[in-house]
């Protein structure tokens, strides 16, 4: 049986498993032997990748069937730092898994997402995850935190999520509330006026989110960079994941 | 003439019954799908006929209880009671017994026949809305006609066949009280068993494991369809059968207490509007039709009107050409013309279309407090039109019967109630579409089939529920004034035996009886939501069971075991109805026997105003939070899974119990407190304390 490799954002971790990304992916969520439940997202790893920083080959040897002839569900290879210490160049396709385990796989893109200005409200998602609003787009967030910080705070690597703000992003003061990720309105809104009226191109929304990532309120998809490159996978529109991908979009809305 | 007008019933009742058959095998030779498609119809088939089968062994040992009592009792000359001496004519009481028994049966095959084909209709429906809207819409209309049809041609077959072989109206009282027993165990068990699978569904499914509606991994899911039809396919049914034929009755009872040589005339007049009301809404179901704007919602609402405008030119007809006085015309027209406009104002309650609505949903960003507070409130007011309604039919029927000096008042009353109910054909068969398109919906989610299907099926789908919306407001009122008409009827029959009854707010016997019947509703609203909180449990344990034993189950590779929630819910429905049953039977004869005839009155009368005033309330406000939830769903205010979304949920899981479960409930609840006091009237009259 193959081997794949993992790389789990939440929690953090590089994991060798016999399993299809889907099946991977509810095996993590719902947890059939571990008991583990809840949203996952994982991408999947380059399996010829390895690493000095990791054991990997010591990993994929343990990764063996069952006597049972059941495939090897999960090898935890390393957990914590590991985003950091695995080039983008090997990371592949991306997948979101959903609280009750529908798995939704994404391809990276070369094109990314233009700035159409205005205000942006991220997640970050890995290696911490707060809910921030910048002034900036993705590309100049990215540069932000990794590349070229403005401040001593810098990431070595990072993966986050832009999420909609609706009319906010033009008008925080008076523009008309959507479907926001997070309840108190009223400091969204003041976080949001301070980047108008403040010297500061980010600002913290809320340090620990407690409704995990919310898949419906993702305006264009995940991006992920390390100090060298940064990647794109872009999440289809409404319109195509009720077409083609209901039994996801259906739980991912919940 | 008399003779003939009864067996042109017994006619048009097989006519009735023949056109529902006729339907039924029309249905049954629908594509019923995919093999997947099929099973999980057969999931819930099964589910709603272990529930029937239990549903039916509970009746009958009522049946066999009730049914003695009532031969034992009405086999004494209750003319004599009290007098010293009393003849003893068991054949009276077997006949009374007998009656007893037709009515239950009569109701039940109704229920049986209406259930059998809403789960035969629902994966047709399915099947059929992925050609169109419009052959989904047809499947799921004629089944549910099959449901109205039958239920007024039986109706109308044991009414007419009880007054030709007895000549006695008192005889129909018990026909519909044996109508009104099967009436109360079928809404209120259904209202049990379809909140309890619905609210542990939910709450194990969405709120625990993440799981969405209708998804085959909850062990409830099936439970959950199986309640949409004992719910509100048998137990709307026979909540509606009840109320037609205790209106029928009640108003013949007025009829025959009017002296005068016509009294015969106009103590058949009821019967002669249900007949007619057969015919309209036979020819009323043939205009339900979906228009090229693919809206299913216009045609149900047309075919009720076309069908009303039936209706009226043959009562007109009837009227003119039968010699009857113009009073009873104008008396059937209000009735009526006052039970379709409740039935639309329920509408403008608990559509998305209007501002209460609206404004419930726009609320919800605030969190899920100002959601109840808000449709409680609109809740509130929407009692308004209703009463307002209920009041203009009395006191125009009251007044304008009076001053005809023909008929009295209060038989008037009595008519305006069967006008309302005499479209009950039309009206059961939208009311019946409306859980057969939720199914054929979860069917469509369940069998795994194409999105655009469940589109369609959405489509439909809201429509039935508007139209289940507007047959609660129209049943609500209809019982109101039904119940009016048998509470004069009540009066009738005890000042008949040469007691007075004087139902004066100054004599304290009759304000303790206002105070005790002003209370039984509420009661029995507890009583029943504390059912269902109470099988939840029960039913959420189980769920978590399956989930923590079968891990397999979320994965999707295991399917769980249906039969232990659908076996839980109806055990559970069926056992918690031991009290609310008691209240309805046991309550009024315990105040009647202990506080006498005036206290029973006042005893009525308590429970009719607050059963009207609860049962418009618990509908209206819980229909109200449901499409909160749904306008919110379409993308409002941040749509599924928004904060508002979160609120909107909570709303509409709070109104579950108000709107399936007590709301509905009540109508029964009043119809057979007042049956059981007219029918023991005569008994109470000879043995009080007070």
């Amino acid at each position: 049986m193959t081997v794949h490799l993992y790389l789990s954002l939440i929690p953090e971790a590089l994991i060798a498993s016999m399993l299809s990304p889907e099946e991977f992916g509810a095996y993590y969520a719902v947890g059939t032997q571990k008991k583990s439940r809840g949203q996952a997202i994982f991408f999947e790893i380059d399996p010829k990748f390895r690493s000095d920083f990791f054991h990997i080959e010591e990993g994929v040897k343990r990764c063996v069937v069952h006597e049972d002839g059941s495939p090897k569900s999960s090898i935890y290879i390393s957990v914590y730092r590991v985003l950091e210490n695995i080039p983008v160049d090997a990371i592949q396709s991306l997948y979101l898994t959903t609280q009750d385990g529908r798995t939704l796989g994404l391809d990276k893109s070369t094109q990314f997402p233009e700035d159409e200005g205005g205000l942006h409200l991220y997640r970050e998602i890995s290696p911490v995850s707060p809910l921030v609003v910048s002034s900036q787009g993705p590309k100049g967030f990215y540069e932000l935190i990794v590349k070229n910080p403005t401040s001593l705070i810098k990431l070595p690597a990072v993966c986050f999520a832009e999420l909609r703000l609706g009319d906010l992003a033009e008008d925080p003061q008076k523009g008309k509330i959507g479907d926001l990720p997070y309840k108190n309105m009223e400091h969204l809104r003041n976080c949001l006026v301070s980047l108008k009226t403040k010297f500061v191109m980010t600002k913290m929304v809320d340090r620990l989110p407690s409704n995990g990532i919310p898949f419906r309120t993702v305006k264009n998809g995940f991006f992920v960079g390390n100090q060298k490159k940064m990647l794109f996978f872009p999440l289809p529109d409404e319109k195509e994941l009720v077409s083609k991908h209901y039994q996801w979009w259906r739980s991912a809305t919940m | 003439m008399i003779d003939i007008w009864l067996l042109v019933g017994i006619g048009s009742g097989i006519i009735s019954v023949g056109a529902a058959l006729y339907l039924y095998y029309w249905v049954m030779r629908q594509d019923a799908g995919s093999e997947r498609a099929q099973e999980v119809a057969r999931w819930i088939r099964e589910g709603a006929a272990s529930y029937l089968k239990r549903l039916y062994i509970a009746l009958t040992l009522v049946c066999v209880v009730l049914g003695f009592i009532i031969a034992i009792v009405f086999s004494f000359d209750l003319t004599q009671l009290g007098t010293g001496s009393v003849d003893v004519e068991p054949m009276r009481g077997v006949i009374m017994a007998a009656a007893f028994v037709f009515g239950a049966v009569s109701s039940a095959i109704a229920g049986y026949l209406g259930m059998g084909v809403a789960v035969q209709a629902n994966v047709r429906s399915a099947v059929a809305v992925s050609d169109s809207i419009n052959k989904g819409f047809r499947v799921a209309f004629y089944a549910g006609s099959v449901m109205g049809l039958t239920m007024v041609g039986l109706a109308v077959i044991g009414m007419c066949a009880i007054f030709y072989l007895t000549g006695e109206p008192e005889v129909i009282l018990g026909f519909s009280f044996g109508a009104s027993t099967l009436a109360l165990l079928a809404k209120a068990g259904g209202g049990i068993y379809t909140k309890t699978a619905d609210i542990a569904a939910d709450l194990v499914g969405k709120i625990e494991v993440g799981i969405p509606e209708d998804d085959p991994r909850n062990p409830a899911v099936v439970a959950d369809n199986v309640g949409d039809n004992v719910g509100d396919v048998a137990g709307m049914g026979a909540d509606i059968f009840d109320s037609y034929v205790a209106s029928t009755v009640a108003a013949m009872l007025l009829g025959a207490a009017m002296t005068g040589p016509d009294s015969l005339k106009y103590t058949v007049f009821p019967l002669i509007l249900c007949i007619l009301g057969i015919y309209a809404s036979l020819i009323g179901i043939q205009f339900v039709r979906v228009g090229k704007n693919g809206k299913p919602g216009p045609a149900l609402n047309f075919g009720t009107v076309i069908t009303c405008i039936i209706f009226g030119a043959m009562v007109t007809a009837l009227v003119l050409l039968g010699g009857y006085d113009l009073s009873t015309l104008w008396s059937t027209l209000i009735g009526l013309v006052v039970g379709v406009v409740v039935g639309f104002t329920t509408e403008y309650f608990t559509s998305e279309e209007y501002k209460p609505v609206k404004e419930t949903a726009r609320v919800s960003n605030s969190g899920a407090a100002i959601t109840i507070i808000t449709g409680f409130s609109y809740g509130l007011l929407s009692i308004l039109p209703s009463v307002i309604g209920i009041v203009i039919a009395t006191l125009v029927s009251f007044y304008i019967s009076e001053a005809s000096g023909v008929i009295t008042g209060i038989y008037g009353i009595g008519i305006s109630a069967v006008g309302m109910l005499s479209i009950s054909g039309m009206v059961v068969s939208s009311d019946a579409y409306g859980p057969i398109v939720d199914n054929a919906r979860g069917i469509a989610e369940m069998a795994g089939m194409d999105h655009s299907v469940i589109v369609k099926a959405d489509v439909l789908d809201s429509a039935g529920n508007t139209a289940k919306a507007i047959t609660k407001g129209f049943s609500i009122s209809a019982a109101a004034l039904t119940v009016l008409a048998l509470f004069a009827a009540y009066a009738e029959i005890i000042e008949a035996r040469g007691i007075s009854v004087e139902i004066s707010l100054r004599n304290p016997l009759v304000i303790a009886g206002v105070f005790l019947g002003a209370m039984t509703p509420p009661i029995f609203s507890a009583l029943t939501m504390l059912s269902v909180t109470h099988n939840a449990f029960d039913m959420i344990e189980e769920i978590r069971r399956q989930f923590k034993e079968e891990p397999g189950i979320l994965a999707g590779k295991v399917l769980p075991d249906y039969t232990k929630c659908v076996s839980l819910a109806a055990h559970g429905a069926l056992s918690s109805l031991v009290l609310p049953a008691f209240l309805a039977v046991g309550l009024p004869l315990l105040v009647g026997f202990v506080l006498g005839p005036d206290a029973l009155g006042g005893f009525l009368g308590g429970a009719i105003f607050t059963g009207v005033i609860f049962a418009l309330l618990m509908s209206n406000a819980g229909g109200l939070w449901d499409n909160a939830k749904k306008f919110i769903e379409t993308g409002q205010y941040g749509g599924v899974g928004s904060e508002a979304h979160k609120a909107g949920v909570v709303g509409d899981m709070v109104g579950d119990p108000f709107k399936d479960t007590a709301g509905p409930s009540l109508n029964t609840l009043i119809t057979v407190m007042s049956l059981v006091s007219s029918l023991f009237a005569p008994v109470i009259a000879a043995f009080h304390i007070f």
